[in-house]
C-alpha cells in the first residue's frame, strides 16, 4: 500500500517527538520521520510533569510512544495515521496503578466503543482504518475526566482515493475541493495532504491534576461543575509558544490551501476565531462519536468548538479579500510599505494573522498574562505567482510602548 | 517510578523579539501606510467611561468607543454601530485618547497592520488611520484587541454593518440610500434568485452579553505580563494573581440593556415591532463569555453567517440558507454572527428567549426574554 502521502503531516506536541532521532533540536525543526508513521504502533499510558507557559509544571496522565527513541511522554499523545482500509495494529500498555481506556472517537467497532486496560496490562488492538477523516483517541473511562487530564491524541485517516480528506465527502465538500486551484475564486493549487495542521485543544486546572497525582477520585460532575482552567492549550502549548511553532501554524503562499483538524479534548466550549481569511466548516464529530462531513459547509470566521468534539476547517489561503487596491497587482507591490516595516523587532514580512478562542477568558494563563492562552497564528509568505514577499527593512520603525514599560497592572 | 518532565522547548535569543512582542507590542501612529483613495471616512476614539444602569443593582462602569463626530448619540453601549456600503474603501481614523489601543474589524480581512492586533502589528499611541475595504455586505463587529479578555468585556465593541448597495428596481425607488437607517428599511443579500436581494422593512439587532462586575473594578492593564525583552519567557515576568480566567456572570445584557440574574422581565430595547406581511431582518452578534441558545417563536431563515451570504456568490455556492422552525435553537458562542429573515403571517406576540449557558458546566445561568410584536 502506498504510504507516501502521509509522511509529511506536521503535528506539534510537547515531549519526545520533538527530539526524535536523538537530536536536541529546536522544536521548529521537522521531526516527521516516515518510520514514525506506521499503522503499527506501541503506546503506553503513563504520567508526566508537563511544563506550562509560565514555566510551572503540572502533573498529567500522558501517552507515550514506545517506538520513539528515547521513549518519553508526550502532550497531546502521538499522532496515529493510516490510510483508509489499512490494518491498524495498536498496542496500549497501562503503566498507571488504575484501569484506563482507549477509544477512538468516531470509529466503528470495538475500538470506537472503547477498550479497558487493567493496570500493568497490555492490549493489542487490531482494526481496519475507518473512512478517511479526523478522529481522536482518548481514555474514555470516567469521561471526561481521564481525557481532560491528558490522555488524548489525534488520529488521521487519509482516504484511499480522491482529492478531499474524506472517504465519504458530501457533494458540497467534493465540489469545494474540486474547485481549489481550478476556479477564478480559488486560484492557485489544489489541496495536498501535507498541507494539514492539527489543533488539539485542552483546558487545564492544576487542582484536579494534583488530585489525580494524589490518587484521589474525581467525578465527572465535579469536574464539569468546578473546573476553573488556569491554562488553555493548543497542542500542549499556549500563547507565544503555540504561535511560533511551525508544526501548529499553517504557512504558505496565496493559493496553497490548508486543512485544519481541530480536536477539543478539553472541557470548555471554545469559540475559535480566525483573522485574515474565512474558513469552510468541513466536518464535525460530536461527543458521542457521530461523525459527519458537512452537507452544507458554512463559510465562517468564528465557530464553536464544543468540548469533546472535533471539527475540520478548510483555510483557503485566499488573498485577504479586504485589502483595497487593484486585485491584479501582487501584494508585494500593493502593500510594499507595510511589508518593508519592522515593528517591535519583528519584520512585517511575511504577513501573519492570529487564530484564537474568542471566549477571551481562554486567552489568559495563570489568571492573566494576555495573550498566553489558546492562540496561534497562520502566515502568508508570498503571492500567488510563486514569488515570496521581500524581506522587511530591519531598521525598527515602531515606538516603545511606555505604558507596558511602566508596568501598570499586575506588576504595579 | 520517577515522574518524567515534559519541558517547553528552549527559546533561543534570536526568538526573543517575537516572544516579547507577543505580550508587549510596540506603538505606531499615522497611516494609512499604502494609501488608496477612500470612498468613506469614519472615526472612533477610545476609550470613554460611561455607566451602565442595572435596575435594582446600580451602575456598572463601562468603557466604550465613541464616535467623536456625533455629539448626540456618539457615546452609547454597545459602542455606536458603524455602517458602510459594500465595495467601500474605508479610512478609519482611530484616536487613542488615553493609553494604547487597537481596533480589530472582526470578520473584515485587511492586511495585518490594518487588522488591529498588537502582537501582529502595533498598538496605537495617538492616532492611526486604518485602511480596509468592506467587500461583503453583512454583519460584523469592531472591538479593541488589547488585553482583550478585559477590554472586550468592558464594552469596547460595537456592531459593524456593511450595507448592500440599493438595487435599481421599482421597489427600491424612494427608499433611503445606504448606509441604511438603523431599524430599517433596507436591503440585504440573500439566496433569492435571480437578484439575490431581499428588501427588509424592519431591522433588529440582538447582542447578548454578560458581565462580571468584579472585572469592572480592574485597571486597564490588569494582570498583564511584564515586558522583559532580554528574557521574555522568564517565570518572574508572569503575574499569577489575576482573575481573568474566572468569569462569574452577575449581570446579563441584551443589546445594551442590562438586568440582574433574578430579573426575568422582558428586554424592551431588543423587542421587534412589525406588521403582517412585512419582512424582518434580525442581526445577531454574540458578545458574551458563555454559550447562547436563541429561540424565536416564529420560523426564520438564516441567510448569512459571519458576514457571508449563504448560497450566493462564488464562495457561497457550497452552502444554502438554513431554515429554523419556531422554537428551534440557534446555538452561538462569542463573536459568532448571523442574519435571519422572518416573514410574519399572522398577528400576535411571539416570544424570543436567549439562554445563557456556562461555557464549561453547560448550566443555564439566565434566560433573557424579549418578543416580536406583530400587528395587522
Amino acid at each position: 500500500m502506498p504510504v507516501t502521502r502521509r509522511e509529511f503531516i506536521r503535528y506539534a506536541m510537547v515531549g519526545a517527538a520533538a527530539f526524535a532521532g536523538g537530536a536536541v533540536a529546536s522544536r521548529a525543526a521537522p521531526w516527521g520521520r516516515p518510520t514514525q508513521y506506521g499503522a503499527k504502533r506501541r503506546l503506553a499510558i503513563t504520567e508526566a510533569m508537563v511544563q506550562m507557559v509560565d514555566r510551572s509544571f503540572v502533573y498529567h496522565w500522558a501517552f507515550e510512544d514506545l517506538d520513539n527513541v528515547p521513549s518519553a511522554p508526550q502532550m497531546p499523545g502521538p499522532l496515529l495515521q493510516a490510510e483508509e482500509g489499512e490494518e491498524m495494529q495498536i498496542s496500549v500498555t497501562n503503566n498507571l496503578p488504575g484501569p484506563h481506556g482507549f477509544r477512538i472517537l468516531g470509529a466503528p467497532g470495538e475500538v470506537g466503543a472503547g477498550i479497558v486496560i487493567p493496570p500493568g496490562e497490555t492490549r493489542e488492538i487490531d482494526f481496519e482504518a475507518p473512512a478517511g477523516g479526523s478522529y481522536m483517541y482518548f481514555d474514555h473511562l470516567n469521561a471526561p475526566v481521564n481525557r481532560v487530564l491528558g490522555l488524548h491524541g489525534p488520529v488521521i485517516v487519509l482516504p484511499a482515493r480522491g482529492n478531499t480528506p474524506y472517504g465519504d465527502p458530501s457533494p458540497s465538500v467534493q465540489k469545494l475541493f474540486d474547485d481549489l486551484g481550478t476556479t477564478a475564486h480559488f486560484p492557485g493549487e489544489p489541496w495536498k495532504a501535507e498541507r494539514t495542521r492539527i489543533w488539539v485543544l485542552n483546558t487545564i486546572d492544576p487542582r484536579f491534576h494534583e488530585m489525580a497525582r494524589n490518587g484521589r477520585d474525581i467525578t465527572a460532575s465535579q469536574l464539569r461543575d468546578e473546573l476553573l482552567p488556569r491554562y488553555f492549550t493548543i497542542n500542549g502549548e499556549a500563547g507565544a509558544y503555540a504561535s511560533h511553532n511551525h508544526h501548529t501554524t499553517p504557512s504558505g503562499r496565496i493559493g496553497q490551501p490548508f486543512v485544519i483538524r481541530i480536536m477539543n479534548a478539553g472541557l470548555a466550549d471554545d469559540s475559535l476565531h480566525i483573522h485574515g481569511n474565512h474558513v469552510y466548516l468541513l466536518a464535525r464529530t460530536d461527543e458521542e462519536g457521530n461523525r459527519r462531513v458537512e452537507a452544507n459547509p458554512l463559510f465562517i470566521d468564528t465557530f464553536r468548538a464544543e468540548a469533546g468534539t472535533l471539527m475540520d476547517w478548510l483555510l483557503p489561503m485566499r488573498r485577504p479579500p479586504d485589502i483595497p487596491g487593484d486585485e491584479r497587482v501582487p501584494l508585494r507591490e500593493l502593500i510594499a510599505r507595510e511589508l518593508s516595516l519592522t515593528l517591535g523587532g519583528v519584520p512585517q514580512s511575511p504577513i501573519e494573522y492570529p487564530m484564537h478562542d474568542h471566549n477571551e477568558v481562554s486567552q489568559s494563563a495563570a489568571g492573566g498574562n494576555y495573550p498566553q492562552g489558546m492562540v496561534t497564528h497562520w502566515e502568508i509568505t508570498g503571492d500567488i505567482d510563486g514569488v515570496d514577499f521581500p524581506q522587511s527593512d530591519l531598521d525598527e520603525k515602531g515606538g516603545r510602548n511606555e505604558e507596558y514599560e511602566r508596568g501598570e497592572g499586575g506588576h504595579a | 517510578m520517577t515522574i518524567r518532565d515534559v519541558p517547553l522547548r528552549p527559546v533561543g535569543r534570536e526568538e526573543f523579539p517575537r516572544f516579547n512582542k507577543h505580550v508587549c507590542p510596540p506603538t505606531f501612529g499615522g497611516g494609512p501606510l499604502d494609501p488608496v483613495t477612500p470612498t468613506r471616512r469614519i472615526a472612533s476614539n477610545l476609550l470613554v467611561n460611561i455607566d451602565l444602569d442595572v435596575p435594582g443593582l446600580g451602575k456598572v462602569p463601562m468603557w466604550i468607543l465613541e464616535d467623536p463626530e456625533d455629539q448626540q448619540g456618539g457615546r452609547v453601549f454597545p459602542s455606536k454601530t458603524i455602517r458602510t456600503v459594500e465595495g467601500d474603501i474605508v479610512h478609519a481614523r482611530v484616536g487613542a485618547k488615553s493609553n494604547t489601543h487597537t481596533i480589530h474589524w472582526h470578520g473584515i480581512e485587511p492586511s495585518p497592520m490594518n487588522d488591529g492586533v498588537g502582537k501582529h502589528s502595533f498598538e496605537i499611541s495617538g492616532n492611526f488611520t486604518y485602511q480596509f475595504a468592506t467587500n461583503q455586505a453583512g454583519t460584523f463587529i469592531y472591538h479593541c484587541h488589547k488585553n482583550t479578555a478585559l477590554h472586550f468585556e468592558m464594552g469596547l465593541y460595537g456592531a459593524f454593518i456593511v450595507d448592500l448597495k440599493k438595487p435599481d428596481t421599482a421597489e427600491a425607488a424612494g427608499t433611503p440610500d445606504p448606509p441604511y437607517p438603523p431599524g430599517g428599511p433596507g436591503f440585504v443579500r440573500g439566496f433569492n434568485p435571480p437578484t439575490h436581494v431581499i428588501h427588509y422593512d424592519v431591522e433588529a439587532l440582538w447582542v447578548p452579553d454578560d458581565i462580571d462586575t468584579r472585572w469592572h473594578e480592574l485597571g486597564h492593564n490588569a494582570s498583564m505580563q511584564k515586558c522583559d525583552p532580554d528574557d521574555p519567557t522568564a517565570a518572574r515576568n508572569f503575574t499569577g494573581d489575576g482573575i481573568l480566567n474566572d468569569f462569574r456572570q452577575d449581570v446579563f445584557v441584551l443589546t445594551g440593556e442590562a438586568k440582574r440574574p433574578d430579573d426575568d422581565t422582558p428586554f424592551q430595547k431588543a423587542a421587534v415591532h412589525a406588521r403582517v406581511g412585512q419582512t424582518i431582518l434580525v442581526r445577531f452578534i454574540d458578545a458574551a463569555y458563555s454559550v447562547q441558545e436563541i429561540r424565536v417563536g416564529l420560523p426564520l431563515t438564516l441567510v448569512s453567517v459571519d458576514g457571508f451570504t449563504l448560497g450566493v456568490g462564488p464562495t457561497g455556492q457550497y452552502n444554502r440558507p438554513i431554515e429554523f422552525a419556531a422554537g428551534q435553537p440557534i446555538r452561538i458562542t462569542a463573536a459568532m454572527r448571523g442574519d435571519a429573515i422572518i416573514r410574519p403571517t399572522r398577528p400576535g406576540r411571539f416570544p424570543v428567549t436567549i439562554d445563557f449557558l456556562h461555557w464549561i458546566s453547560g448550566k443555564k445561568l439566565y434566560t433573557a426574554t424579549t418578543f416580536i410584536d406583530i400587528t395587522e
